[in-house]
């Protein structure tokens, strides 16, 4: 409990350091906006003779929020969860904060995970990064869900030769059949998972955007797919620029993408970071340079690590919680 | 030079504007729904006075500007003829003299041109998506400046944000994106992370379901964009530490330009309470990505906090209905 009340305490002052040192200006709580424009504007900066804390975002009443776009909102809260939680741990050592956890549904524990002794010191400031960027997702999804957030679900991060990784790592063919993926072992270990999750967190936004019917809630959609992007950038741009030296590195992000085709669906949605031998290919996009998205099943097809409709497996070994919760049958 | 010295002024005018702001948010709060309301989606009972095609139309201006800028960094042309006619005259910018100074940028790190050609391809295929999109709607390519003249839009900015001196009528200094790796990266560093939030804040504008979609692709692409020119010029700030100092300086001077609101970052790593912690992703206390107005993407564009319909990279002003600036003077 300390660590977790520990860890909390630390996210909040991460937070606090980019509100103090950008003046920070905030529109406080979306749904505020949808009240009326020129309400929206609440000032909370560092000036050098105030300091207005940053507001905590108002939490919406969910009844204002369309059952779709709830369920929508939770199947995301959902994903969050797996994400922070692995980022979180491998930043430092912990999961997510207890009080992050709660809500309806059955609540699950967090199996496995530990923190990375990261040997390059900026590949530790990006996992600093996008844990408090991860953590403050699960926050904010939370707020404006409200009572009707789900509660975190069971998940397995473990890095041994039974956890979700090494399976995921397996049916790729990064390791061997009786190989074991450790994503906390090394930096280049916690890129290829990171890898893994990031990418379908982009999709898995993508593919949710034109289902939303709220205006307000698709802005919100908006800004946390363009971070999942940034960091679904940031992972492959050093994968790629850390596979001049390490081969296996580009290989391995194909051998992903490849896994993750094979499990949602005939299309093919997915790719790795390796383009021609004068192009890169970090953004994973179309002939139109538009990103790829996936359908809720096709993200939990990969998540439950499964090609089948099915409730649980893999990553969440008792399933998601919410309405959407079955992977699509492919 | 009308736009540098409107830069450089609002930069000399920061301390003033902090201590002003608290009645500048009296002022503008009455004021908000008149200058951003036109294109601001809050409200539910306020009418939506855009369309689709207006909102598709801006997003294709700016996509003629990055695509051109890459083109030329890679291939030291500008994007094809052929994707640039539509309502208008199209403005090709090898006919403005301001550009004669574009060119391919010869590479050192082969790691940055590769990256180089993979956005210039994707910046292209959004120009051709966009315009496909829009069919006979789309607008023409208006006048670009993507060139190096002492008195154009990348000097201005380069100017405004410190990376060149004053210079003097006898010696103008100039900035070259083209000139160095180095460079290259700062000059996308100022493009990319304006089409992030242009296309952010546009995302809940969008009425059609089909374009909703195709934006939200086109968004995430400009993020990954950003996040590899952002992670490079982290990774290269390891050896070169004023990368990353120009980065905040590039962040500051258009945050003076688009109004109180921070909505833009740099790179520069901070230490917080668990570590040494980077700054690739530009977020609001959420952690979402900020959204900009189409008016405060087009202070940014034409290098100007007033309203004006014209300037900067845009030196005849952007094509379609949506072109005037926010006025943030």
């Amino acid at each position: 409990m300390i660590d977790h009340d520990t860890l909390l305490e630390v996210m909040a002052l991460g937070e606090q350091r980019r509100a103090e040192r950008r003046r920070f200006i905030q529109i406080a709580g979306t749904a505020v906006m949808a009240a009326g424009g020129a309400a929206m504007l609440s000032a909370c900066g560092h000036d050098d003779d105030e300091y207005l804390p940053t507001p905590t975002p108002t939490p919406t009443p969910t009844s204002s929020i369309a059952q779709g776009d709830l369920d929508i909102l939770n199947f995301a809260l959902n994903l969050e969860y797996l994400e922070s939680n692995y980022y979180v741990m491998a930043a430092t050592g912990s999961g997510l904060n207890d009080t992050l956890r709660t809500g309806t549904g059955t609540q699950g524990a967090l199996t496995g995970g530990r923190k990375v002794a990261f040997a390059d010191a900026t590949v530790a400031s990006y996992a600093r990064e996008i844990a408090a960027d991860e953590n403050q997702h699960v926050n904010f999804l939370r707020g404006q869900l409200g009572s009707a957030a789900v509660a975190m679900p069971a998940i397995n991060i473990d890095g041994g030769a039974t956890g979700a990784f090494t399976a995921a790592a397996r049916s790729a063919g990064v390791v061997g059949p009786t190989g074991t993926f450790d994503p906390y072992a090394s930096d280049d270990n916690w890129l290829l998972g990171g890898m893994l999750l990031s990418d379908v967190g982009v999709t898995a936004y993508k593919g949710s955007a034109s289902a939303i019917s709220s205006k307000v809630i698709l802005d919100a959609a908006a800004g946390i797919l363009a971070v999942e992007a940034y960091h679904s950038g940031l992972l492959r741009t050093l994968l790629y620029r850390r596979g001049v030296e390490t081969p296996a590195l580009r290989t391995n992000a194909e051998l992903i993408s490849n896994a993750r085709d094979t499990l949602d669906g005939p299309l093919d949605l997915d790719q790795g970071i390796t383009g021609t031998a004068t192009t890169s290919n970090i953004v994973p996009a179309d002939t139109n340079g538009i990103v790829f998205g996936r359908t809720p099943g096709q993200v939990l097809n990969i998540a439950y690590l499964n090609k089948a409709a099915v409730t649980s497996g893999g990553f969440f070994p008792a399933g998601v919680n919410g309405n959407v919760k079955s992977s699509a049958a492919n | 030079m009308t736009e540098s010295v409107h830069l450089i002024e609002a930069l000399d005018a920061r301390v003033e504007r902090r201590n002003e702001r608290r009645n500048f948010f009296k002022a503008v709060v009455g004021t908000a729904a008149v200058g951003a309301g036109a294109f601001a989606f809050a409200s539910a009972a306020q009418a939506q006075t855009v369309t689709d095609a207006d909102v598709l139309n801006f997003a294709l201006n700016l996509e003629y500007l990055e695509a051109n800028f890459y083109y030329y960094a890679v291939f030291g042309t500008p994007i094809p003829a052929t994707s640039t006619t539509g309502v208008g005259t199209p403005v090709l910018t090898t006919a403005l003299p301001v550009n004669a100074g574009a060119r391919a940028v010869v590479f050192t790190d082969p790691l940055v041109s590769q990256y180089a050609r993979e956005i210039a391809a994707d910046e292209l295929a959004h120009v051709n998506f966009l315009r496909s999109a829009l069919g006979a709607a789309a607008v023409a390519q208006p006048a670009i400046d993507v060139g190096i003249t002492p008195t154009g839009a990348f000097s201005s900015a380069a100017r405004a944000a410190g990376l060149i001196g004053a210079g003097t009528a006898a010696a103008p200094t100039f900035f070259d994106p083209y000139s160095t790796d180095e460079n290259f990266l700062l000059g996308a560093f100022i493009f990319e992370d304006v089409g992030v939030t242009a296309y952010k804040g546009s995302a809940a504008l969008l009425t059609n379901k089909t374009y909703i979609d195709a934006a939200a692709g086109i968004l995430a692409a400009e993020a990954y964009h950003a996040a590899i020119i952002r992670t490079t010029l982290d990774q290269k700030g390891i050896a070169t530490p004023s990368l990353r100092a120009a980065t905040e300086s590039i962040s500051t001077a258009r945050d003076s330009l688009d109004g109180t609101s921070d909505l833009d970052q740099g790179i520069a790593q901070t230490t917080t309470p668990i570590g040494l912690t980077s700054n690739i992703v530009p977020t609001n206390a959420d952690a979402l990505a900020f959204g900009r107005t189409a008016q405060q993407v087009l202070n940014i564009v034409y290098l100007n906090k007033a309203a004006v319909t014209l300037g900067g990279f845009f030196p005849a002003g952007v094509n379609g209905s949506i072109k005037t600036s926010a006025n943030n003077a």
